[in-house]
């Protein structure tokens, strides 16, 4: 090894972000059977996505860090219910990163010394990501806060409090609103091939005496980035759609880094009293309200939607019925693989050839991908943790398992005495797709090509992240609450407000009450 | 020359499983020979030479010579088996099992399983299994009968994704609560037992799941805590 060392330091920090996946992990799959499907080889493929991100990520990461950092991405990802969040950067960015670097190393093609600038960066850049968008929490981690995560500044809250619309089980508003819940979440598991990743939940926030908020994230639901959902969603008015729910009689009890909540007693829709339904995108002032004007527009805009999206369902379940495995395969390692696609988007220098295809250091090691060993080695890797690389010495126990293995590989510190390591898995190298990419992108202002959606993300800044007001948080308003900076963006936060608009930034819960009319 | 790093594993065992020990042993022989051809430094080799010098011909190697012993492979994804049937075990269901159970008050039970969402009172309905895409287009085409309870060995949520909706109840025989297939039944309120193992239940038997009982939690996955809920086949 030549050039700049690393050091110590790096190696501590690094070595404890890796074992914190470790624990995390092994949490997040006990208690989950490893995820197959009759129509999806999913196992399969997430082995295939995870070589991809092995080889891909750290040359990604470092384009995309050229244009923005990672401490910006985090705050204006936080504004919008974009796949920048805590299910894509949480655990999968690293995670996925560090599923394929275990694998090479049981294959024998890579010692946990290799690549080590590249693990550093990736940890580094995920570590400064989190803590940007948790910086309302406090937190790197939903898991480091018990399982929860409040991402959201107060004056968005207090829209949501304000502005969300009463409903009851059996009324129109209720009825309307989870048949599109329900719909829209089986669309996503179909468009996602089977993965979870285009919905993700946060929350809970305390919104009463027995009433808790939960904001739910609904991705990519448009013409995009998936060249499957080319013509097939062609009738989506918006790519990304939140709807934050207030629920009774129900605590949020874990809420983890794969988006996904538990609730004390079981979540019932019956239980949800208040509603809404927003968008947004890398070119919206945050979450916009959409039909926000009246309970009937809402209920019809819900109801046209859910409509819009069975339409998409029962057209994209044909063509992927007929679907050869290949295909499946590579779609869903590609889904799978570009979770972090939106940091490109956000940045402006998304390209598609960079996030949808399957590099061809990867595609070496499609033929062992029968559903066998797909199942068998993520079960290992992920499950049982029984690769030979995770062994440990016998005094160890690791946590949750008291057994002696650790899913990850450290960086071994001897590295810092012989200096034998190697840096990098090299650059970008070609990649190719069964897929074509022909339509266009839906955004907010339109549909645009590649081009002019990069265009202009780069010649937009939202609001809350331009220098004026990037710092005003909830902690600095807690004593600043008259000053110019915090007035004013409350001002243009409640801009769309049906209850709020013009009310500022000295508000409290009674303030809202008294002005939903409650 | 530096030696190969997986030499000197101390404490490395073997995979717990056949087919990941049987490919990441072939593939470790087959890098050891490749690092020796191409001179044995390991540095110039991980990063660069070894791109060019393991193959997805390698691969298709290493598949070829585990299936020359007879090994073949268990299926999930339906259309592995039919695209390639040669490869892989024919499909076994549960749906062929029989019931040992004694038949009581009109009741056999059948099965059992993890309750996703506790309600308020039992379900009953039809039992249906649903086990490919030809099915799935068939209902998607003529409409899922009224009273249909799915009786499903895919805890995914893709194969039954276009006509979920219309059904009374599922029955699960694989994943968890927190599967897909689990986390759907709960958005659309339909009844559902994940994990579950039948015997006895056939297309057209009368069924009754057990939804009153305790729903399974994350903590008690982790905690290996038995929580199950009945099915029964109702007699007469």
């Amino acid at each position: 090894m030549t050039g700049n060392p690393v050091n110590y330091a790096q190696l501590l920090e690094t070595n404890n972000l890796v074992q914190m996946f470790s624990d995390e992990t092994y949490w997040l799959c006990v208690t989950r059977t490893t995820q197959e499907s009759k129509l999806f080889p999913v196992p399969s493929y997430m082995m295939l996505s995870y070589l991809n991100a092995y080889y891909r990520y750290p040359s990604l990461l470092r384009k995309i860090e050229s244009r923005m950092s990672m401490e910006e991405l985090g705050d204006r990802a936080r504004t919008i219910g974009g796949k920048t969040n805590t299910l894509t950067m949480g655990w999968t960015l690293p995670g996925f990163y560090l599923c394929g670097r275990e694998w090479l190393i049981n294959m024998g093609l890579l010692r946990p010394e290799d690549g080590v600038e590249d693990l550093i960066y990736v940890m580094d850049c995920w570590k400064r990501i989190q803590l940007s968008y948790h910086r309302n929490d406090g937190h790197i981690t939903n898991k480091e806060y018990g399982h929860r995560s409040q991402l959201l500044p107060e004056r968005e809250l207090q829209v949501y409090e304000a502005d969300l619309y009463d409903c009851k089980a059996g009324d129109a508003l209720h009825t309307a609103a989870n048949r599109f819940l329900a719909t829209v979440s089986a669309f996503q598991f179909l468009s996602h091939c089977e993965c979870r990743i285009g919905i993700c939940n946060q929350g809970p926030y305390k919104f009463g005496d027995n009433l808790e908020l939960i904001v739910r994230d609904f991705m990519d639901l448009g013409e995009g980035d998936y060249p499957w959902l080319d013509g097939v969603c062609a009738g989506m008015e918006y790519n990304n759609l939140t709807v934050p729910m207030v629920v009774k009689d129900t605590h949020f009890s874990l809420m983890d880094d794969w988006g996904s909540f538990e609730s004390e007693p079981e979540f019932r829709a019956e239980n949800i009293v208040r509603i809404g339904l927003y968008a947004s995108d890398p070119l919206t002032e945050g979450r916009v309200p959409v039909a926000m004007e009246s309970a009937q527009a809402l209920v019809a805009k819900f109801n046209q939607l859910t409509e819009q999206v069975n339409e998409a369902n029962g057209k994209l379940w044909k063509i992927i019925a007929a679907w050869s495995r290949a295909h499946m395969l590579e779609a869903g390692a590609l889904v799978y693989f570009n979770i972090p696609k939106d940091l490109a988007h956000l940045a402006g220098v998304y390209e598609q050839s960079d996030w949808m295809e399957i590099d061809e250091r990867a595609k070496r090691f499609i033929p062992l991908l029968n559903d066998e060993f797909g199942r068998d080695a993520l079960t290992e890797l992920v499950g049982l943790v029984s690769l030979p690389s995770q062994a440990c010495n016998d005094y160890t126990m690791g946590q949750h398992h008291n057994a002696p293995k650790r899913m990850y590989s450290p960086i071994p510190y001897g590295i810092l005495t012989n200096g034998d390591y190697t840096r990098s898995s090299g650059p970008l190298y070609p990649g190719s797709s069964l897929f074509t990419k022909t339509g266009k992108w839906r955004t907010s202002r339109g549909m645009l090509s590649q081009d002019e959606y990069n265009a202009a993300v780069r010649a937009f800044t939202p609001v809350a992240c331009s220098s004026e007001y990037r710092f005003v948080d909830d902690y600095w308003v807690k004593y600043h609450s008259h000053d110019k900076a915090a007035r004013e963006l409350y001002l243009r936060t409640q801009e769309n407000s049906r209850h709020l608009k013009g009310k500022g930034s000295g508000l409290k819960r009674a303030d809202i009450a008294r002005a939903r009319g409650a | 020359m530096s030696s190969f790093f997986w030499d000197h594993n101390k404490y490395g065992e073997a995979e717990a499983t056949n087919i990941t020990r049987l490919y990441h042993t072939a593939i470790r022989k087959l890098v050891r020979e490749k690092l020796i051809a191409a001179g044995g430094n390991w540095n110039s080799f991980v990063f660069d030479k070894s791109y060019d010098l393991i193959t997805e011909e390698d691969m298709r190697r290493v598949e070829a010579e585990v299936l020359a012993t007879g090994y073949r492979f268990d299926v999930s994804a339906v259309i592995s088996a039919k695209e390639e049937p040669e490869k892989y075990k024919p499909l076994a269901g549960q749906d062929q099992k029989e019931a040992t159970a004694e038949i009581k008050d009109g009741r056999q039970l059948v099965g059992h399983g993890d309750n996703v969402v506790t309600y308020p009172s039992n379900v009953s309905g039809t039992a249906l299994y649903i086990h490919t895409t030809e099915e799935v287009m068939e209902l998607l085409m003529n409409g899922v009968p009224p009273e249909t309870v799915a009786v499903i060995d895919d805890s995914g949520g893709t194969l039954t994704a276009p006509i979920l909706e219309h059904f009374k109840a599922i029955v699960c025989m694989g994943g968890s609560v927190r599967s897909h297939l689990g986390i759907l039944s709960r958005e659309h309120g339909i009844p559902c037992l994940m994990n579950a193992k039948v015997a006895g239940i056939r297309n057209g038997d009368r069924i009754e799941l057990n939804v009153t009982a305790p729903a399974k939690t994350a903590q008690d996955y982790q905690k290996g805590v038995e929580k199950t809920a009945e099915v029964w086949k109702l007699v007469g």
